[in-house]
């Protein structure tokens, strides 16, 4: 098993280099820290590889093991790939007919970098990204954590252009490394932090004294005018300074005292379900203990090298990724759909203990000041359109749950033929029209309270959610 | 085409030129002289009538004329002391918009007025007229532009400013002898109104600022420093000669092998047939990469397979040149497996030894590097690394060599290099590319030799080290540490450092000590220290407080000031020293050193930033080209047309010729791809030179490049407004005011209006009161620019209809064609595209926002300039020489 430890902690944004967590890009946080008694509100999502399995209506699996539900936005009915949702209908929300256009004639294996970002990385040659939904709102509440975000995945690390193992790209389009090993999560994001970073930390603080001093000996020389320009680079010095204060407080402070009775620190993807329960719990424990309010998860690179294949196993398939391949073999579509099943129970498991979980301050339960979304960037087998997408919580930030939306005309039995028959399809022309799912992105960062009204290049959010 | 003609020569009569005969009669330089007999400024006349512009007092007659009578007749009822709706009375509004208090309730009306939202359409009684709508309008827009002027004058300006963010990267560049992009990680700069990047009052600090160039200054400083003993390097050889002989060697074997194995399988097929195939097939799978090695010299090709090279040679002296050679066809590349062996910091010396065998007249052979890496089926990228691709220019039987040097740190890489038992997921790349206008068929290259050697250091330290940390002879690490600050200060601040600076930096160095192993490392956090200070990132920092009468810069300042003029960075050794000794602002001095900053290879960045920021042209990643109409969009097209105005400025300045070039020219500065685009032969090659022009009415000057077209189109077709709007904005420095609120937008699902050609809907729009006074300003200039496409190139016909290019200005002067534009401006508006690129030079040159308060300067500069004959390297010595630049 090639695992290895990618460190994160917040003491490294002082570092400047080697960042797990991205710098907090925070204009007017200073504004921003009331005496805490507001409710945080926190996003996440889980990203899985391969789509899911869509077999034609004409297949005989269709009834059963087609991911998407059938029926209208309120009676619809899940099939048994989905069924485990089912307790949990009136948290939920699952989406149709969404997806980034830059993407939908790549090949579904180049696509997961885009998935949060949205950004045009085409299928070959220069490759540049651009900033992800989860590392805009970390900009925004990054400060009034320990961790201004934390980023998971089963791979681990970065990955390639293309092949991404991390679903956060900071705001230079650059991949935020995912930590992969939950005991070593579990210690990076709740023990003390160590001498290094005390260090790092005075070291700054002496160099923002000396920068003080000398700035003002300097101000003294101008004019008044242009004491009005210096001010500013002053009022910047200061802000980092009030930064640097509060990065001392997470420095000082001891370790979280979090309930690690849930977790299995030492799971690898071997231990395929304990695995990805615990690295479900570790982001329910940054949660509660207010550590983060910015998480992502990705779940598996696409394609099927690495650890994150094993991930079947939890249901005693072999092959993620094969199972993909093998839809139409014997019982393809049904293994496809029980591996499916399993991602939606797990995602379901994590929305349960978040509903179960009074809000610390008493407003609500977490699950009611979160919104968790899940899903891909392909609908089925290369196929970049139709992102399955399910999303939960968030019912104190204005969303309404217990529905299913349809968006885009033409496709309203979720066909996704590519793959099937050739693998010509994921870059046919597209016979049905889908809504950008950037809009998405804007109203959710609207709904945390992120002022945006696009994201990467998309105006307004999506009606009706 | 006949068309245009037979417009020239209507033209011509009209101009009182004389129709002469088919060609001649083109004569862009009478138009010139006609121009400049019109010029006020070669009068000498006190004020054109091009400046006056804009006035600086409140008109209050209109006020009185225009405004007042509809709002005593149709507004009081509502909006005055019986009723006031809205809370908002007519009847105490102060007429003076540059000083009043009532700045807001005037954008208010102008925007009911413009949105025809009052007077409200159930009250007909008070109804108004679209032409006193009209004059209503106008009387507020150019009321609201005033004032805007006025306030900013209240605001008050000042060179003071930080670096921009090309500026910091070149500094830190020329700071510390490396040549990466350090700057990514700034946020953008936003533009002024004039288009500039570095203009004061725009350039903010943040803290997000202020951290980012605390995390740059540190990083950029690793890198260019080196601990321990020089690595040793990974040296990859290629040599045909070698592998020519390995290759022969194989093919002995093989065939012995192949002989013998006939033999064998011979008895083996009758025995069993199938089996027998199979294994056939088995042995004959190719191990390794198989490679054809041409020896030109015997005219024999010899095959090498599974050719395996080494990547820890020590010794990587060049053998003679050999006839045993690699042939690289036009738009092929030799691709070369790295493994994971390149190292991920320091720099790669990439030498390919090659000629050109076959060589064409009319065909150019260059080579580009590019690295890739494919990490699984679908997660591939591939990027070229070269600076620029290098001529080949030697025939093959005298190879040259060609090296590139590329800092490996500072390319796209395959993340995954460093990962165990990973296999070909770890791969990387290095492809050499035969970049070539002749295809596959053309001019070849013949390689004989390449070398690949990273990290690669001349010496060691490297110089970037050395230039940090010099050998000094003291053995205490405390001044040696010490005098490295003070040098590195001096550098870094342009100016010499007092004694209780240095001692609170020390100060600093001291604390840091116990935390480092050695005294260079806790020393680059406090040079990180100093790089995040004001005096290294804000420039033209001397303005004394509070002095009435304007002072002379200091000479320190002043090499600054010219700098980052010219260098867009910070001065050199040399500007220093001479300030230091007081010596830069002698007449003498300052003119010898400008021409030397002009000749060095800094002054490149001058043409580069001042054109794109004049023009705009960093608009063009905006654009996006609709391949449906015009195919793919090529990045050699792409790059060619935003260089094409910097080269043609490039080609005035060098040449100090005259700014009216920009306007129109006999020659166009273009390369091979743009000749292509323009429909004009016999230009070979990537590199841009002069080309005279035979036929002058469809390019010469700026106005009608690729470039500019481009940017001015929405990617489709040609979008006469943005064509309209920067003429007025770039060229003639007169902007339209800017559109009201809410501006109707054009309905495009109206199938009347579908029906209507372009200049049809705009004259419809036109029709519109409340967007009349701006668009008939705007719309001609544009329209006259209809026989170039999108993309710049000519065109006669669109849709199967012949282009109408004709249009009239408000003051009713005609403009057919560009050609018509061009003629206008030269003869009847020379001084104002004159004065326009002083003003605009002259705000970059100062890096801020020019007003009324620089009119005159500015005026005075223009008259100058005209009188030398309007040569622009005149106009940069005139700029450094005037008071606007040498004084606060």
């Amino acid at each position: 098993m090639n695992q290895k430890r990618h460190h994160f902690s917040r003491k490294n944004f002082l570092v400047g280099s080697g960042l797990a967590l991205s710098l907090p890009w925070l204009e007017t946080y200073a504004g921003s820290q009331k005496s805490q008694p507001e409710t945080p509100k926190r996003f996440f999502s889980v990203y899985h590889p391969d789509g899911v399995g869509l077999p034609l209506k004409k297949d005989p699996a269709w009834k059963d093991w087609s991911w998407f539900p059938r029926g209208g936005e309120h009676d619809f009915e899940l099939t048994k790939v989905l069924d485990v949702l089912e307790p949990l209908r009136s948290e939920i929300t699952i989406y149709s007919g969404l997806s980034h256009p830059a993407a939908r004639k790549v090949h579904g294996h180049s696509n997961a970098d885009q998935y949060l970002t949205a950004a045009a990385i085409g299928g070959h040659g220069p490759y540049k990204n651009s900033i992800s939904v989860d590392q805009v709102y970390a900009e925004k509440v990054g400060e009034l954590t320990r961790h201004a975000s934390v980023v998971l995945s089963t791979n681990g690390g970065t990955g390639a252009p293309r092949g991404t193992y991390t679903s956060s790209f900071n705001r230079a389009g650059r991949p935020i490394p995912g930590m992969n090993q939950p005991k070593q999560i579990f210690d990076s994001l709740f023990m003390a932090s160590g001498k290094d970073a005390v260090e790092r930390l005075a070291r700054s603080k002496s160099a923002l004294d000396l920068i003080m001093d000398n700035t003002r000996a300097m101000k003294k020389r101008l004019s008044s005018h242009d004491q009005r320009t210096i001010e500013q680079y002053l009022d910047a010095v200061r802000d980092t300074e009030v930064k640097l204060a509060k990065a001392q407080k997470w420095v000082d402070a001891p370790a979280v005292q979090v309930d690690s009775k849930d977790c299995h620190l030492e799971a690898s993807p071997k231990e395929a379900k304990q695995y990805v329960q615990t690295m479900y719990e570790l982001v329910y424990l940054s949660f509660l203990s207010d550590s983060t309010r910015s998480a992502t998860y990705n779940m598996g690179r696409e394609n099927g090298e690495g650890p994150h294949d094993l991930l079947s196993k939890a249901v005693g398939l072999g092959g993620a990724h094969g199972l993909t391949h093998n839809v139409k073999k014997p019982n393809g579509w049904k293994n496809l759909g029980i591996y499916n099943r399993f991602q939606a129970e797990e995602f379901g498991r994590f929305v349960q203990k978040l509903k179960d979980t009074p809000e610390p301050n008493g407003d609500g339960n977490l699950l009611d000041n979160t919104f968790a979304m899940h899903g891909s960037a392909s609908s089925s087998f290369h196929l970049s359109r139709n992102y399955p997408i399910i999303s939960a919580g968030g019912s104190n930030l204005g969303f309404r749950n217990g529905r299913y939306l349809k968006f885009g005309h033409g496709n309203e039995d979720n066909q996704a033929g590519a793959g099937i028959a050739s693998d010509k399809g994921w870059r046919s022309d597209a016979k049905h029209t889908e809504e950008p799912l950037a809009h998405l992105f804007v109203t959710i960062l609207q709904r945390l309270g992120v002022e945006v009204d696009e994201f990467a290049g998309y105006k307004g959010g999506l009606s009706r959610v | 085409m006949i068309k245009n003609h037979f417009f020239l020569l209507a033209l011509f009569s009209v101009s009182g030129l004389g129709v002469g005969e088919e060609q001649k009669e083109i004569s862009w330089e009478s138009l010139r002289e006609e121009g400049k007999k019109r010029s006020s400024y070669l009068k000498g006349e006190e004020e054109s009538k091009v400046l006056k512009v804009l006035g600086t007092k409140p008109d209050l007659e209109g006020f009185k004329d225009v405004m007042q009578p509809i709002f005593k007749s149709n507004c009081i009822n509502c909006h005055g002391p019986k009723k006031s709706k809205g809370g908002f009375r007519v009847d105490e509004l102060s007429g003076d918009l540059l000083h009043g208090p009532h700045i807001n309730e005037w954008l208010d009306i102008y925007e009911v007025l413009s949105n025809e939202e009052m007077p409200p359409d159930d009250k007909p009684k008070y109804a108004i007229k679209d032409s006193v709508r009209g004059d209503m309008i106008d009387w507020i827009g150019l009321e609201m532009k005033k004032a805007a002027e006025a306030r900013k004058n209240e605001a008050g300006h000042s060179s003071f400013r930080r670096m921009t963010k090309y500026e910091y990267n070149y500094a830190l560049q020329d700071l510390l002898g490396l040549p990466y992009n350090f700057a990514a990680d700034l946020p953008p700069e936003s533009t002024s109104e004039d288009g500039f990047k570095n203009s004061s009052q725009l350039l903010q600090m943040s803290a997000m600022q202020f951290e980012a160039y605390r995390n740059i200054g540190l990083r950029a400083l690793l890198k260019a420093t080196v601990r321990g003993d020089q690595p040793e390097p990974v040296n990859f050889v290629l040599s045909m000669e070698e592998l020519a002989l390995k290759g022969s060697e194989q093919e002995r074997q093989r065939l012995a092998e192949e002989a013998k194995q006939a033999a064998e399988n011979k008895e083996k097929e009758e025995k069993d047939q199938k089996k027998g195939d199979k294994k056939k097939k088995k042995k004959k799978k190719k191990r390794g990469p198989e490679m054809s090695i041409l020896n030109y010299a015997l005219k024999k090709n010899v095959k090498t397979e599974n050719w395996g090279w080494s990547f820890d040679r020590k010794d990587l002296t060049m053998p003679s040149p050999s006839s045993n050679v690699y042939v690289l066809h036009g738009g092929k590349n030799l691709k070369l497996n790295m493994e994971n062996r390149l190292p991920d910091e320091g720099i790669m010396r990439i030498r390919v030894r090659a000629g050109i065998e076959g060589k064409m007249a009319n065909q150019y052979s260059s080579l580009r590097i590019g690295i890739s890496a494919q990490t699984s089926n679908n997660a591939n990228f591939s990027a070229t690394i070269s600076h620029r691709d290098m001529p080949v220019s030697s025939p093959h039987t005298e190879p040259e060599v060609i090296e590139f040097f590329i800092p490996l740190s500072e390319i796209p890489r395959n993340p995954l290099k460093n990962e165990k038992g990973k296999g070909r997921m770890v791969n990387e790349f290095i492809s050499i590319y035969h970049i070539s206008n002749g295809g596959s068929h053309g001019q070849k290259v013949y390689l004989d030799y390449l070398d690949i050697s990273g990290p690669f250091y001349e010496e060691w330290p490297p110089k970037s080290h050395r230039r940090l940390f010099p050998k000094y002879s003291e053995a205490d690490e405390y001044l040696r540490g010490k005098n490295s600050l003070v040098s590195f200060m001096t550098k870094a601040w342009r100016r010499p450092v007092t004694e209780p600076e240095l001692e609170k930096f020390m100060g600093l160095y001291e604390t840091y000590r116990p935390e480092f192993n050695n005294m260079e490392d806790a020393m680059l956090e406090v040079m990180a220290t100093v790089l995040a200070t004001p005096d290294f990132l804000y420039i033209n920092r001397e303005s004394r407080r509070e002095e009435k009468q304007p002072q002379k810069v200091s000479d320190l300042d002043l090499a600054s000031r010219l700098s980052f003029f010219l260098w867009s960075s910070i001065p050199d050794e040399e500007l220093i020293d001479l300030a230091k000794a007081n010596r830069l602002s002698e007449t003498e001095t300052l003119r010898a050193q400008v021409h030397r900053m002009l000749q060095d290879d800094r002054a490149d960045r001058f043409s580069l930033n001042f054109v794109e920021q004049w023009l705009g042209l960093d608009g063009i990643d905006n654009i996006s080209v609709d391949r449906k109409t015009h195919g793919p969009y090529s990045s050699s097209l792409k790059e060619a047309s935003l260089h094409e105005p910097i080269a043609h400025f490039n080609e005035v300045l060098s040449k100090n010729l005259s700014v009216l070039d920009f306007i129109q020219s006999d020659y166009v500065m273009i390369n091979q791809t743009l000749a292509h685009h323009y429909g004009i032969s016999e230009v070979h090659g990537p590199h841009f030179r002069r080309v005279e022009l035979n036929d002058k009415t469809q390019r010469g000057g700026l106005m009608t490049t690729a470039g500019v077209m481009t940017v001015n189109s929405d990617g489709k077709d040609s979008h006469p407004l943005k064509r309209g709007v920067w003429i007025l904005e770039r060229f003639l420095n007169d902007p339209p005011p800017p559109p009201p609120p809410n501006v109707p937008e054009v309905d495009l699902t109206d199938p009347e209006i579908l029906k209507m050609t372009l200049k049809e809907r705009m004259a419809d729009h036109r029709n519109n009161p409340a967007c009349l006074s701006c668009h008939q300003k705007i719309d001609p200039w544009g329209i006259a620019f209809e026989n170039y496409n999108a993309l710049g190139k000519f065109r006669t016909e669109i849709k199967g209809k012949d282009v109408d290019a004709t249009s009239e200005l408000h003051n009713k002067q005609k403009l057919a064609g560009a050609l018509g534009l061009k003629s206008y401006l030269l003869t009847e508006r020379q001084d104002q595209f004159v004065r326009a690129i002083v003003h605009k030079m002259v705000s970059y040159a100062l890096g801020r926002h020019l007003s009324f308060k620089d009119n005159q300067a500015v005026d005075a500069l223009a008259s100058e300039f005209r009188k030398k004959d309007d040569r622009l390297k005149d106009l940069v010595s005139l700029i450094i020489t005037s008071d606007l630049f040498m004084m606060n």
